[in-house]
């Protein structure tokens, strides 16, 4: 009898969980850029159904160059965001908790793409020059990079001097910089784009510098982690994501036709979506656990990156329960 | 307002006119030509003054676009793309169109309801009149993203924080016109309204209200371009939301300065247009005053 | 004797409000609603503050001016402490708002960074764009008048001009003049120049026919007419533009800055700091700019007042 009270309890309760994600449980999604492929895996999730097949009614609220995610975040004007390590971190230290739930890109696509007609061939020859860079919580890396090299970035004799570079890479056309900053998925086509060949530039990969950090990555709150259901709708929502990026990764060309899809501004041409696929493919995490395990020596090697840089703190303490694998292995028991 | 008085305007801005795209045509050779000679100096290779001049008005990004590659592109995206499409610009015109109006609406309101406010109450004006000159010193259009931001947080997004910022740049033109204006009034009406004891209710509809008109149009007609402004500015961090302030800020992050051209000259024609409705409806309205 | 009575009261309690919003640990409001009513009491009585102060103000004499300043001081004041309240009371995190306290701290501490950010946008691009801006609008101006022809070309184009959201060409300016402040100077001198162009020619044209008949008479000479009666009509018209364009400036050389900067000015600093999320550095940034604006403003305000102290608008006829 006390067994069919309790399977009758627990019956009732399964129903009742059933019936609430028949009704879609919503979902707000800040990415870290404007609608590009950077992001193909969410929109195909999308497009494709994906969410909705886990019973998530989702939001993707596209990002620009002054829309901090982590300041959405905190707003409570999205539940997940895209957003890089560094800035995470940092933002971190500020006393805002902010989690890693799960890291999309195994490696770093930054580099720094340099003239060689302005004599820069290794770092040594950066003494002097002007070097265009991202800011807007996109500086952390480049700054750890030059005080691990021992340049001084304010600008004094013997430092390097830095420009805030705009969004695109004019400045290496109309020769303002001896430097830019591109992304290999992105930019750095762009200066192709402009005219150039590569083997009138130098290409320094944080990568091969050994100064790579971790980028996108998925970002919630604490307090989403400490409540049992959103987990829930967190590792539905990671699965879907999952899925949406191992078929955007197969199928390169119709995601990004799907990407230009739900691009408003209509800037987006489908020749560089297409290769920007292509190029984003060969970064995607290939954790051995499955795509979104955030390898804890990778985690250790950005924080050591970024506390190595002693001219321009961009972490002052070895940061505390900055991720989380919950959500992650609970995606991965469904 | 003779024949001859039109023909002698129409000279005037149509000479103006030309003269402006010749000079156009110019810089654009300049700038476009000096990119060009860099490119090819960087190679090595040599270069000749005809070949630079047939060149500079067809490279593919140029510092300044001819004239005529910016008129192609609007053709382009105006006439021979749908409307619903996100490449037209009537599109985006449109998107831009409804918070500007939002916003001058609510602007126009706010502007009349605070002089309406400053005029009749001492201690209002002499607590709210400096703050009302200080807020526009406020960089407004510089916190914009964080303005769409923290409205975001409390749930407001899209049109909503767009127009709330052509509102905050909008209200302070029609304010300081409609103190000047509301306070217009003949003294000798004024005091003939005095000696029948009228209330200030009834000076307010029957004086001070048409004395304020013509100052209400004048400002209405800085709010407006105010608000497509801040409109503009609005869709900037918003950038892929569409808009004419998307199109300048993803035309400027891919390097398409035609585009970013087009997007200018299109919010140009818009504010002129909606300028000259302002104006359209001045004078219908003061006509009936006669003496306009 | 009812109003001082409130008065009073309302010293009372906007001193009680402080020492709450200073004793009590933040998100005292998300535990007591009911603290709330202090606050709006507190407001609903400062306006009998403010009247009583306007009344002082008829006096005349010393105490006239003082209720002029405090007036809106005490107006400000209460602002502030309401932003305060809020922000603590529902402890709003400080990446959305931070409380006026820590918006002066924290410029009190990053006074030579906020000093060096103002150098490069204010002392150089701001005066610079402003300064050519309006003395060509000027200049312009004065041919414009004299040829009907030019008048006719230019001012349609002027207005056409002034409905550019002239922030849009900040990227082009960049790419031509170059990352540092002369590309900002530039911005600035297109934002300015239309708006001193179209106000002046409108002055210079607001000439009494009376005083131009007079001035006839006694065989004036071209210069003479411009100086002794063109121009100082004009003023009003001239400082109603140099006023409206010190705060545009301003606006215009920091949302310039956005574009592409070297590390240093005000704009560089607001959008950079906000990536950092150091809200209290960005808004102790606008604070600087809201200061600097105000500053312009009100000694242009001044200089007006003594240079057209015989204009009707300035000796004050009022109804």
């Amino acid at each position: 009898m006390k067994k069919n009270l309790v399977s009758l309890v627990a019956g009732t309760v399964l129903m009742a969980s059933s019936m609430m994600t028949l009704a879609a449980d919503k979902l707000t999604l800040q990415l870290k850029w404007v609608t590009q492929a950077q992001f193909a895996g969410y929109y195909v999730a999308l497009d494709k159904g994906f969410y909705k097949e886990e019973g998530l009614d989702l939001t993707i609220k596209p990002g620009g160059p002054d829309i901090a995610p982590a300041q959405v975040l905190a707003g409570g004007g999205a539940d997940v965001i895209v957003d890089w390590l560094p800035s995470a971190l940092a933002t971190r230290e500020k006393g805002l908790p902010m989690v890693n739930i799960a890291q999309i890109y195994g490696k770093s696509g930054m580099m720094l793409t340099c003239l060689k007609s302005s004599g820069i061939e290794t770092p040594k020859d950066f003494a002097g020059k002007t070097l265009g860079v991202w800011f807007y919580g996109n500086e952390y890396p480049f700054l750890s990079w030059m005080s691990k090299l021992g340049y001084a970035t304010d600008g004094s004799a013997d430092g390097v001097k830095v420009l805030k570079q705009g969004f695109n890479v004019d400045p290496l056309f109309q020769g303002q910089a001896d430097c830019v900053s591109t992304m290999t998925y992105n930019e750095y086509w762009q200066v192709l784009d402009g005219g150039m060949t590569p083997d009138e530039l130098t290409l320094f990969k944080y990568e091969d510098e050994g100064v790579a950090t971790l980028e996108d990555g998925l970002y919630v709150l604490q307090k989403s982690l400490d409540d049992p259901a959103m987990v829930t709708k967190l590792a539905k929502f990671l699965k879907a994501s999952v899925k949406g990026w191992e078929w955007a990764k197969a199928n390169p060309k119709e995601a990004a036709l799907v990407v230009l899809e739900y691009d408003d501004t209509g800037a987006q041409t489908e020749e560089h979506q297409i290769r920007m696929m292509t190029e984003v493919a060969k970064l995607l995490s290939t954790s051995s656990k499955g795509m979104g395990y955030l390898d804890p020596a990778a985690y250790q090697r950005t924080v050591d990156v970024l506390l190595g840089s002693a001219s321009t703190p961009v972490i002052t303490k070895q940061p505390e329960g900055a991720y989380s694998h919950v959500v992650f292995d609970k995606a991965m028991a469904m | 307002m003779s024949g001859q008085w039109y023909k002698q305007q129409w000279l005037a801005v149509a000479t103006m006119f030309i003269l402006l795209t010749i000079i156009w045509y110019l810089a654009a050779l300049i700038l476009n030509g000096n990119q060009l000679i860099k490119n090819l100096e960087r190679r090595q290779q040599s270069w000749s003054y005809s070949q630079i001049i047939s060149e500079a008005y067809a490279v593919k990004r140029p510092a300044l676009p001819a004239p005529h590659q910016v008129v192609a592109e609007i053709y382009k995206s105006v006439f021979q793309t749908k409307v619903t499409s996100k490449r037209s610009l009537l599109y985006h015109a449109q998107i831009t169109l409804n918070s500007t109006l939002l916003g001058f609406v609510l602007g126009s309101l706010l502007g009349i309801a605070i002089a309406i406010g400053i005029v009749h109450n001492r201690t209002l004006e002499a607590s709210l009149m400096p703050w009302v000159i200080a807020s526009q010193t406020i960089p407004i259009l510089a916190i914009a993203p964080i303005v769409v931001v923290v409205l975001g947080a409390i749930n407001l997004t899209g049109l909503i924080p767009k127009a709330l910022i052509s509102m905050y740049l909008s209200f302070f033109p029609v304010t300081i016109g409609m103190v000047k204006g509301l306070r217009a009034a003949d003294k000798m009406h004024m005091e003939l309204m005095l000696t029948y004891n009228a209330s200030a209710r009834q000076i307010f509809w029957k004086l001070r209200w048409f004395a304020a008109q013509p100052y209400l149009f004048a400002s209405l007609k800085v709010a407006i371009a105010s608000s497509l402004v801040g409109a503009i500015v609005g869709e900037l961090p918003t950038g892929a939301q569409g808009g004419l302030g998307s199109r300048l800020l993803s035309g400027s992050y891919y390097g398409q300065t035609v585009q970013i051209w087009s997007a200018l000259l299109m919010s140009a024609l818009l504010g002129s247009l909606l300028v000259w409705l302002v104006g359209f409806t001045e004078k219908r309205m003061l006509a009936r005053r006669g003496g306009q | 004797m009812l109003s001082t009575i409130r008065q009073i009261a309302a010293v009372i309690l906007i001193a009680l409000q402080m020492s709450l919003v200073v004793t009590l640990e933040n998100g005292f409001y998300n535990r007591h609603m009911g603290l709330l009513a202090v606050l709006i009491m507190a407001l609903l009585l400062s306006w009998f503050l403010l009247s009583g102060l306007t009344r002082l103000s008829d006096v005349g004499g010393f105490r006239s001016r003082v209720s002029k300043l405090s007036v809106p001081l005490i107006f400000a004041f209460m602002l502030l402490l309401v932003w305060q309240s809020l922000v603590c009371g529902f402890d709003v995190p400080l990446v959305l708002l931070p409380a006026p306290t820590l918006i002066v701290t924290a410029a009190w501490h990053n006074l030579p960074l906020l000093w060096a950010d103002f150098q490069q946008t204010y002392l150089k691009a701001v005066v610079a764009g402003y300064l050519i801006g309006c003395g060509s609008g000027f200049l312009v101006a004065r041919l414009a008048v004299r040829s009907q022809f030019l008048q006719n070309g230019l001012l349609p184009f002027g207005n056409f001009m002034s409905s550019i959201p002239i922030v849009g060409i900040a990227p082009v300016m960049v790419m031509w003049f170059g990352f540092d402040w002369p590309s900002k100077a530039a911005v600035v001198v297109i934002m300015t120049f239309f708006p001193m162009l179209i106000n002046t020619v409108a002055g210079l044209q607001s000439v009494d026919p009376l005083h131009a008949d007079l001035m006839r008479t006694y065989a004036a000479k071209k210069s003479q007419i411009f100086f002794k009666n063109q121009l100082p009509q004009a003023m009003p018209f001239i400082f109603n533009a140099l006023k409206l364009n010190s705060t545009l400036a301003l606006i215009g050389a920091i949302v310039a800055e956005f574009f592409g900067t070297p590390i240093v000015g005000m704009g560089f600093r607001i959008s950079t700091e906000v990536g950092r999320m150091n809200m209290d550095m960005v808004w102790a940034t606008i604070l600087v700019a809201a200061l600097a604006g105000s500053a312009s403003y009100g000694a242009l305000s001044l200089l007006e007042r003594m240079i057209t102290f015989w204009h009707p608008s300035i000796r004050g006829v009022k109804h």
